[in-house]
């Protein structure tokens, strides 16, 4: 371990009463790798599958591929395949597995609960960030970041926004950003009479939905904390290629970035604003949903005519639709291949390549997307987590808590851990609280 | 198998809810929750012109959540780090562009006046935050102008308060006093303003504020019934019916290989035409409930009407009387809300049977159970939509549910995904008879028969489950929280008063003001 002792991670953890579990583990789990390092990716697929036809079938570490998770292959030796994880609790839908997915029940999301927790003490730029893929795009069914209960995080779709936001310039506007502009001494005028209103609101509102203006007041020192900031060498607007991509105003029905025809495109360059945000140090955790559940999309390039949620509706394996289905999620994985390979071959700025020290969940909000359960997950793992995780591996948890499968909090608690946060649950804990067994190591 | 709406809780307390007794008026109205509504994007823009006289662009602030259809929910809604950094980027650009070319607009003083920024910073400052400043706060905003020329502390001052919670969210805290809260003055000016033009209150408000004459429900009736007449208030009712009527799903993608004529002019014209139909029957023609369903008028363009097959009309979107052979009239056959509610690549008898019962009849049916197998028939070339989905009445495990669903959705078969009018489908003539089961109850296992569109508007609008549901979607626009049984007496009022209004609609949006807990809010 290279910035805190092994002693220090053991005495803190003990600290929070939550050594057992560690112990427990084995010693495997132990104090493996460097969790300091860790950055989260998660990646949403919509609307389920077909189970017989993704997942892996075999031993752990020698399996076949289903045909709707065969275009994986290529990165196979970076992920980490998962079966029978169920989400319990909360309705077996669309909208309740969305709310569910990063949440298991919890108020906040995971991606939002570590991005708070980890930057107390990270101090970057952005706490997470959360991108989409025409996510919000006559979205009807909801998204899976949450800030508080019932408050949505909404992912920015339009690339073009979302890179000039988090890297405080537009693509090429040019400049390091180290230079003390008048317009940033401006901006900390006008941050510093604000935060002082912040204050008078505050106090004036008493216990009058503190929530809200908790959550309002973390954005408001993080959006401050920003104008501080220097971005790290090597990490100036100049370097990013939006090839070609632009939005073009008079684009309304739908806008450019919702176009289908761009899903791709626009897909591609948030997965690269992902990567390079996570190389620059900008953050330690991104969000990526495509689409969204009950997902209108059409991909023609995949070969399937029908729209998603259409196609998810497969009805017989082997009917037009099930090809349809399968055609579709080809192409979402094509693209996680695309995000993994660019992982690995982006350096990271703790060592190595990203994919090293990156977890990478992959999810959707649906298990069988003809019955809309939540049974048998269509999860994975993808990355090093900085020597906690290891790569092509097949874990199957059918069954394992009084023949029920392990619940997918289970999961989210690993990862958790895996991001160096103790804790030992996260939302449900109906069939048992601490990690995944046999995950990390 | 039964088919049970779901009720979701809300705002409710430990006591009983207040009981209804069907006809007479409820005195026993209970306050909403005390909340922080932060401004929808359309709010903000339309505040920002109003405050700074510029215009803005929002498409940097995140989208707001949709809860029961409607954007405005205040639980939903917090500041998140991109809503401030969005905030933030606009109200840099906005202060500069305010203070360089639209100075007289904000400021009211002679800059060389030894008070003049304290001034500024009250005036403009109670606009901002729709209530004066407090002397504590205008001392904490005072050091904008230090080691600055007067305009960059203007600048400075107003893009401070752009990021306020003052300035971003609507305030209805009020003062409690015992177990309720009651809205200062201020704070009624606002929720009237914003639900009557989408905006900040005007002078007229502002005015009214300052000498407490908002306390009354005949007060804020008169002051609802003033700003419905601007051009704002024709506009946010307009916008209100979009989001009643989900219409907003008009910018769809829609596959261009079935529909080549639904080009971005007819889409837009299709918004048009809603507007222009909504703003006719409400305000040109002072209509009622009805008149929104039972018409013979059409609104189009040039575009429009050859995508309907009309004769060309006389002026842009000047109603027009259909030829009765065409379909149209009234609500149901609008473009907007015709091709919102189907597929990309065919109509939907289910999607628009939903709408239906959820917008029209306030009957929000439950999703499939669990390990329900929802798989919709597939495309075949040799039957009509109709017959496909002819096995959810077959099935008594769809039964339950679609029968309530599909025969009122197979009444708009007439119209395809896109809202073109067909009178065959693959070959087949269009059967566009339909009934509506549990029109009123939907335990009432009664059908009432109908045909088309047409046959439809009229059982609707003689219904009085859909007549007591417009009001009651009204509410929960106005209200921005999920209403429950304890909001039961306030709806069962408006309701009634629009009964006995004879559905007159412009009364039932000034009703809403009179309401005595309008003002009013939960203390906690």
């Amino acid at each position: 371990m290279s910035n805190i002792s092994r002693r220090q991670l053991l005495a803190g953890a003990a600290a929070a009463g939550l050594l057992l579990p560690f112990l427990r583990g084995g010693r495997r789990a132990r104090a493996a790798g460097s969790p300091q390092k860790t950055k989260a990716i998660f990646v949403y697929v919509p609307d389920g599958c077909i189970p017989a036809k993704w997942h892996p079938i075999g031993s752990e570490t020698s399996f076949t591929l289903g045909p709707m998770t065969e275009p994986l292959a290529p990165v196979k030796d970076h992920l980490l395949f998962l079966k029978g994880l169920d989400m319990y609790a909360g309705g077996a839908t669309h909208e309740g597995g969305v709310r569910k997915v990063l949440t298991a029940t919890a108020p906040q999301s995971l991606d939002v609960y570590l991005g708070e927790k980890l930057n107390a003490v990270d101090q970057l730029p952005h706490a997470s960030i959360q991108l989409g893929a025409a996510s919000n795009f006559q979205n009807g069914s909801g998204s899976m970041s949450f800030i508080g209960a019932g408050v949505e995080v909404k992912p920015d779709d339009d690339p073009v926004n979302a890179f000039t936001r988090i890297f405080g310039a537009a693509p090429g506007a040019g400049g390091t950003g180290t230079e003390d502009t008048p317009e940033k001494k401006r901006r900390r005028s006008i941050l510093d009479l604000a935060s002082a209103d912040i204050t008078r609101a505050r106090a004036k509102l008493g216990a009058v939905e503190k929530e809200k203006l908790d959550i309002h007041t973390a954005s408001f020192d993080e959006v401050q904390r920003r104008v501080s900031g220097q971005p790290i060498a090597g990490c100036t607007s100049q370097s990013f290629d939006l090839r070609g991509y632009a939005n073009i105003t008079t684009d309304y029905y739908p806008k450019t970035y919702e176009k289908e025809d761009k899903f791709q495109q626009v897909g591609e360059l948030q997965m690269d604003i992902a990567a390079l945000a996570l190389s620059c140090k900008m953050t330690r955790i991104v969000s990526l949903m495509w689409s969204h559940p009950v997902s209108p999309t059409h991909i023609p390039t995949s070969g399937a005519g029908l729209g998603n949620h259409d196609a998810s509706h497969y009805g017989d394996p082997n009917s037009g639709t099930a090809t349809d289905f399968v055609s579709l999620k080809r192409w979402f994985m094509e693209r996680f291949v695309y995000l993994i390979q660019k992982l690995a071959a982006t350096p990271d700025p703790d060592g190595g390549m990203l994919i090293d020290n990156a977890v990478v969940f992959l999810c959707s909000e649906l298990g069988d997307s003809n019955l809309h359960d939540h049974h048998n997950m269509p999860f994975l793992l993808a990355g090093g987590a900085a020597g906690q995780l290891r790569g092509g591996r097949l874990l199957d948890y059918t069954g394992q808590v009084n023949g029920d499968n392990q619940p997918h909090a289970k999961l989210l608690v690993s990862i958790a851990n895996m991001m160096g946060v103790p804790i030992t649950e996260y939302g449900y804990t109906g069939h048992g609280t601490g990690p995944l067994p046999g995950l990390i190591g | 198998m039964g088919c049970t709406g779901i009720i979701t809780g809300g705002s409710g307390g430990d006591d009983a809810p207040p009981e209804i007794v069907p006809g007479v008026h409820c005195d026993d109205e209970r306050p909403g929750p005390r909340q922080l509504r932060l401004l929808t994007r359309a709010e903000y823009a339309a505040t920002v012109h109003d405050l700074l006289g510029v215009d803005v662009d929002t498409s940097s602030i995140p989208v707001e959540p949709r809860v029961r259809g409607f954007d405005n929910n205040a639980a939903a809604m917090a500041v998140t780090s991109r809503h401030l950094d969005a905030f933030l980027a606009i109200a840099e650009t906005t202060s500069t562009a305010a203070v360089k070319d639209h100075r007289a607009q904000v400021l009211h003083c002679d800059p060389a006046a030894a008070d003049c920024a304290r001034q500024f910073i009250a005036d403009f400052g109670k606009r901002a935050f729709r209530r004066p400043l407090t002397d504590d706060e205008i001392n904490g905003f005072l050091p904008a102008f230090q080691g600055q020329t007067f305009d960059d502390g203007m600048g400075i001052a107003i893009a401070s308060m752009m990021v306020s919670p003052s300035f971003l969210y609507r305030w209805e805290v009020g003062i409690s006093a015992g177990s309720s809260a009651t809205l200062t003055p201020y704070e009624t000016a606002a929720a009237l303003s914003y639900l009557y033009t989408g905006s900040m209150p005007d002078d007229e408000l502002f005015a009214a504020a300052a000498a407490d004459e908002l306390k009354t429900p005949e007060q804020r009736k008169a002051q609802a019934r003033r700003m419905l007449a601007t051009e704002r208030g024709h506009a946010q009712v307009a916008a209100f019916v979009d989001e009643w009527l989900r219409t907003d799903g008009l910018s769809a993608n829609k596959d261009a290989a079935i529909y080549p004529g639904f080009t971005d002019d007819v889409r837009r014209a299709m918004a048009e035409e809603q507007r222009h139909f909504v703003d006719d029957v409400v305000f040109a023609k002072n209509g009622t409930f009805k008149d929104l369903f039972v018409s013979d008028q059409v609104y189009v363009n040039a575009p429009l009407a050859q995508f309907y097959g009309l004769p060309a009309p006389a002026g842009d979107f000047a109603p027009t009387t259909a030829p009765a052979d065409s379909g149209r009239g009234g609500l149901l056959s609008l473009g907007a809300v015709l091709a919102s509610h189907a597929h990309a690549n065919e109509s939907s008898p289910v999607k628009r049977g939903v709408f239906v019962r959820g917008r029209l009849l306030c009957q929000d049916l439950p999703p499939p159970p669990p390990t329900l197998n929802t798989t919709p028939p597939g495309l075949d070339p040799t039957l009509t939509t109709r017959e496909r989905f002819s096995k959810h009445s077959s099935d008594p495990a769809c039964a339950g549910c679609h029968q309530l669903i599909d025969p009122v959705g197979f009444g708009f078969e007439g119209f395809d995904g896109v809202g073109a009018r067909r009178t065959i489908e693959n070959g087949l003539p269009v059967d566009m008879s339909g009934a509506v089961q549990g029109l009123d109850s939907l335990a009432d296992a009664t059908k009432v028969p109908f045909t088309d569109t047409k046959g439809l508007a009229t059982v609707l609008a003689d219904s009085e489950s859909a007549q007591a549901c417009l009001p009651w979607q009204y509410f929960r626009y106005a209200r921005g929280y999920q209403d429950d049984a304890y909001d039961a007496c306030a709806i069962h009022n408006l309701q009634l008063d629009f009964t006995n209004g004879q559905l007159n609609l412009q009364d039932m949006f000034v009703d809403l003001a009179g309401l005595p807990t309008f003002n009013q809010r939960k203390a906690i």
